[in-house]
């Protein structure tokens, strides 16, 4: 187990090169949106990313205030750091997309306004473990749970007010060969991500060791 | 019934604190009525077709400002009275905490609410406030401020330390609260339109309310471990410290 994430970054290294390859030079250039499309290969599997690991860190969150585990908390702090860093790369990739696709970078609809809002609550549970009180651990995971609670009910929120988003089934008629290079890509960035998250979780649950054994020193000097 | 019985009585103490100091109506009304204040020599001069697009949007975000304003201190006196961890330590279900809490706030946003709208109807006349539904209106501003509050009082709750964390509120606030702003602007905006489906819009907006108080009356025990300890020391002090003791 302990080299798993090892493993699955050297299998993303080497599909990586292949996959950027596939996107520029194998992939037919999409009729409407022209080379612009290029990015939806990075942009897509980045917020399945995004939206995988808010859910796991929801999850997780909840386990850990369920049993007080501590595998648990620091899987939800890597997956929520991985939200962070998978967010930005969204919300980056996505007005370039869309000021070459729409003419407008934002336009505040559904899926925009949803996956920005989504960033900002991991922002903030990322903010309060750094920086909130004694009980911050259990006041972030409070926040995961009900940042995973709120997403959809701002994404309807946001989508009865207005809407011009790629819906589901224009992703859905696209030509096999660009399926194809699409899932190459996540096949890419997804174990990439998951190795980050398993090694950052490995990290944290080592701090929490330091920290119960500075506090035993501290009890035992104490006492001596 | 019991649960009833024990919020009833933490809530008409906190009522009765206020009735003596009014601190928290005279605060917050006053902060409405500088951002009414502010709204009319910023936006005076607004088209008569675009006040009724604006003023959802400056009701709710005054609304949200006063929550942040009000969420704070309701658990600030407490902390100052050090009367925190004793309401924890007594024989309270800790959901009639939060209620009471919840209720108190919710009190202080609609006297706020009542402040705000009309004076917003006397300076956009053409928002078409005076026009609109009052029972419509009165349960859309009902709503709008409990799904605030519900949200608010969790996490004020759980930042309600001795350390002054509670400047994180606002960072934790705004993003959590924003699926109540966003229902709430539109449908007031729905509301000032004329729109016929106001009614199934509110609907769906005690629907909401109902989920976010249903989450946040079930993490409140779980937020509230820990709150009355003293701060842990910074991770970055204690390797600092570990460095010079060697």
């Amino acid at each position: 187990m302990k080299y798993v994430p090892y493993v699955l970054l050297a299998i993303a290294a080497l599909l990586f090169p292949y996959a950027v390859s596939q996107v520029f030079l194998h992939t037919p250039i999409e009729a409407e949106m022209g080379t612009a499309q290029k990015i939806f290969y990075f942009h897509v599997p980045l917020a399945w990313t995004t939206m995988v690991f808010g859910v796991v860190c929801g999850i997780a969150a909840g386990i850990q205030l369920r049993i007080r585990s501590e595998r648990a908390e620091a899987i939800a702090v890597a997956a929520g750091e991985m939200v962070v860093l998978c967010g930005a790369g969204v919300l980056i990739t996505g007005p370039i997309w869309g000021d070459a696709t729409w003419g407008t970078p934002w336009t505040g609809d559904a899926r925009q306004t949803s996956t920005a809002l989504l960033w900002l609550v991991f922002v903030a549970y990322l903010l309060v473990r750094r920086y909130g009180p004694a009980n911050s651990d259990r006041l972030a995971a409070a926040l995961a749970i009900f940042g995973a609670v709120d997403v959809p009910i701002i994404y309807y929120a946001v989508k009865i007010w207005k809407t011009i988003h790629p819906q589901t089934t224009v992703v859905g008629s696209l030509p096999g060969s660009m399926w194809a290079t699409l899932w190459l890509c996540v096949a890419a960035i997804l174990p990439t991500c998951i190795a980050l998250v398993w090694i950052r979780a490995d990290q944290e649950r080592s701090a929490m060791a330091l920290d119960r054994a500075w506090i035993e020193r501290d009890a035992a000097a104490a006492t001596a | 019934m019991h649960l009833l019985r024990q919020t009833w009585l933490l809530t008409r103490n906190d009522l009765r604190q206020e009735l003596r100091q009014l601190e928290l109506v005279v605060t917050a009304g006053f902060f409405t009525l500088v951002v009414l204040i502010m709204f009319a020599l910023a936006f005076s001069t607004l088209d008569d077709e675009v006040q009724p697009r604006a003023v959802p949007g400056m009701i709710w975000l005054c609304l949200a400002f006063v929550g942040a304003l009000t969420l704070t201190r309701v658990f600030d006196r407490e902390r100052e009275a050090s009367t925190f961890a004793a309401l924890l330590a007594a024989p309270v279900d800790r959901l009639a905490i939060y209620l009471s809490k919840l209720l108190v706030t919710l009190g202080v946003l609609l006297i706020c609410a009542a402040l705000l709208i009309p004076g917003l109807a006397l300076i956009f006349p053409a928002a078409g406030i005076t026009r609109a539904p009052m029972l419509a209106l009165g349960v859309l501003t009902l709503l709008g401020c409990l799904g605030y509050a519900a949200v608010g009082t969790l996490f004020a709750a759980g930042l309600a330390t001795s350390s002054g964390k509670n400047v994180l509120l606002s960072v934790v606030l705004y993003p959590l609260t924003t699926p109540v702003l966003l229902f709430a602007l539109v449908a007031t905006a729905r509301l000032l339109e004329g729109h016929a489906e106001t009614w199934s819009a509110l609907a769906q907006f005690a629907a909401l309310d109902a989920i976010l108080l249903g989450v946040a009356a079930w993490l409140f025990e779980s937020v509230l471990v820990g709150v009355g300890q003293a701060p842990a020391p910074h991770p970055t002090a204690r390797s600092t410290a570990e460095r010079t003791s060697r």
